[in-house]
């Protein structure tokens, strides 16, 4: 066997004599030592504990563990010479395990109900959302009706925050996709000497659909995740109560602000994001297909419409509308924990961008079928 | 520097600066083992700064300590599975049980199976005075008392030889404040343990401590509590000669011996 544990039979018992030390780091070894023992015929078991040098609760915890399995299996257990300290530590082990008693469910599994609980998600999130919307709706109207009571200077740094700061990654954004799209319309329309359409098809695509969208799905994952971890940590520390009991309404301080900011930086940052788009499809025209400034700004004149560059200009509200209510509504969700603020930032930009998605398509079909 | 048999903490020269504000200058003191060492001071004399650089947490400008015969590098894990720590605020992980929290250091520093590790949690958390009931928690759902004595239980988690407390009874009512005062000196003498704490609590000072530092002048003044109360350092005079410690100091002695 090993220095720790030595097992001797004598006339009709189990001698196990211990020694070394006994304690946590050693563990491992010593439950497989102990789990080696098998008293086979013998009706006693003895643990000889003079030898042992250190011992800890861990240790006492598997011996006296080990000496319960053997009563269960019939075998009669017998602890000797323990130095005083040594019997304190199991005397307490004995305490304490007689007063634990077993509570249902607590070391059972929980039944999952995955339909159950799917659809309470659906209703709690839909009844919470209408709550969020109905919430600033009434502090809009607040608003209005009493200006002072809007948090102007916030609004005009959350402008700032969302629109102004997010202005060169949007632009440059922009700019590759309109290279991009400049480039893959004109490989196609070459095949019919038609390369001049590729103004057409990047200033369409630009100014009704990808600005808006590449500007909305940045800022989404710009300023949805940051709304939803200041206010998540705000409700941590209690910010968020304290001004509740200032009499301040935290949907007025921090919501309002966070909403109509976004709603007025998103159109601005809509049209930096369709200049710059647009500056790219006319860079590769003028360098790669021979279409210069000129006869770019010619073809664009004719092709597009104010109608077009309003498309785009008028879903930039209603998409800020949505990444702002979704981050800020699952920033006021977070409760208890720091894992819980890291899964409704998640949510909030998933959320915001998938919803950024379906508004899209519906604008599309809307607008398709009133000929805007 | 050989540290003697039986200092389990030894401290030299330790200096930390934070720009031109110094906060320890040749600082030196020793923790005797078996011992509960109480360490205190005013405000800014850098009770955290000496916590947080005995345990790795913070890399002093100069000076060499060394905890259980291993030299502490900053950021550096030292001798983590024989030392416990109890922060001030808890820190118990939020996504995890109580349970979880305990289990976690054990799990992590052995293979043990799962029963055996669910076991040894138990074990601790009943050590700390708490049921099950409260193992099944999540940290955000326990009262302060609780929380302390659950992030004890994850201290103790894996036997250590030197328990650091930091604050121990800060936020607890007297009543909480004086059974966690308890549960220590059980402990204590129950375990074999060592206990360096950082108090505000002239009542856990007297009450459990063997010998008290305080931090003056940069530097440190160790003395056991009957002879540091007529220590000549004004600063100490004036913290023994508050009333409250007074009283502390009266309600210790009258206490029985227990």
């Amino acid at each position: 066997m090993s220095d720790y544990l030595r097992a001797e039979k004598q006339d009709g018992e189990l001698q196990l004599n211990l020694s070394g030390d006994w304690v946590f780091e050693r563990l491992n070894m010593l439950q497989t030592l102990l789990d080696e023992i098998d008293p086979a015929a013998q009706q006693r078991v003895r643990f000889n504990c003079g030898g042992l040098e250190n011992f800890d609760l861990a240790g006492a915890w598997i011996l006296y563990d080990k000496s319960m399995d053997l009563e269960e299996q019939g075998v009669t257990t017998e602890f000797e010479g323990f130095k005083a300290t040594h019997f304190r530590f199991l005397q307490h082990i004995i305490d304490i395990a007689a007063r634990k008693e077993y509570i249902p469910g607590f070391f059972d599994p929980q039944p999952h109900h995955y339909w159950r609980n799917g659809i309470r998600t659906l209703g709690k999130n839909t009844i919470d959302a209408v709550d969020s919307v109905g919430l600033i709706a009434r502090s809009v109207l607040d608003g209005i009706v009493r200006p002072s009571r809007l948090v102007i200077g916030e609004t005009i740094r959350q402008v700032h925050a969302t629109g102004a700061a997010a202005i060169p990654i949007v632009s440059v954004i922009c700019f590759l996709m309109g290279v991009v799209l400049a480039f893959q319309s004109a490989q196609q329309l070459e095949q019919f000497g038609a390369h001049i359409f590729m103004v057409d098809l990047v200033a369409n695509s630009i100014f009704r659909e990808l600005g808006v969208l590449l500007a909305a799905i940045m800022v989404a994952g710009r300023s949805g995740s940051a709304f939803a971890a200041a206010l998540g940590t705000m409700k941590l520390t209690e910010e968020v109560d304290a001004l509740r009991v200032l009499g301040l309404n935290p949907n007025q301080i921090l919501v309002i602000p966070r909403v109509l900011g976004l709603v007025i930086a998103l159109p601005l940052l809509t049209v930096f994001a369709d200049a710059a788009g647009l500056l790219g499809g006319a860079f590769i025209g003028a360098t790669v297909l021979n279409i210069n400034a000129l006869a770019f700004t010619e073809r664009l004149a004719q092709t597009i419409d104010v109608n077009d560059v309003l498309v785009g200009l008028t879903k930039a509200p209603v998409f800020a509308f949505l990444i702002a209510v979704t981050g800020t509504l699952r920033g006021m969700q977070v409760q208890g924990s720091a894992e819980e603020l890291g899964r409704l930032t998640t949510v909030a930009v998933v959320q915001s961008i998938f919803l950024i998605i379906v508004a899209d398509a519906i604008f599309t079909v809307v607008y398709s079928r009133i000929g805007f | 520097m050989v540290a003697e048999a039986n200092h389990v903490i030894s401290i030299r020269g330790l200096v930390n600066r934070f720009g031109k504000q110094v906060v320890h200058d040749d600082l030196n003191l020793d923790v005797i083992r078996g011992e509960v060492l109480g360490i205190v001071g005013g405000s800014g004399t850098g009770k955290s700064v000496l916590l947080r650089s005995i345990l790795g947490l913070h890399g002093p400008n100069a000076g060499r300590i060394e905890v259980l015969g291993e030299t502490i590098h900053y950021q550096r894990p030292g001798p983590c599975t024989r030392w416990g720590v109890l922060f001030q605020g808890g820190a118990l992980l939020s996504g995890l049980t109580v349970q979880e929290n305990v289990e976690l250091p054990i799990a992590l520093h052995s293979n043990l199976p799962v029963e055996t590790r669910r076991e040894l949690a138990v074990l601790k958390i009943f050590m700390v005075g708490l049921d099950l009931t409260a193992a099944a928690k999540y940290p955000n759902e326990l009262s302060g008392g609780m929380n302390k004595r659950a992030s004890l239980a994850r201290a103790l988690a894996l036997e250590p030889k030197v328990l650091f407390l930091d604050e121990p009874t800060a936020g607890l009512d007297p009543i909480s404040a004086t059974q966690f005062d308890d549960l220590i000196k059980y402990l204590h003498a129950n375990l074999d343990l060592t206990i360096v704490l950082v108090t505000h609590d002239v009542d856990t000072l007297f009450s459990i401590c063997d010998r008290v530092a305080v931090l003056v002048n940069k530097g440190i003044i160790v003395d056991t509590l009957d002879r540091i109360v007529s220590h000549p350092d004004p600063w100490i005079q004036e913290y023994f000669g508050d009333p409250r410690a007074v009283r502390a100091r009266r309600a210790t002695k009258q206490r029985p011996v227990d």
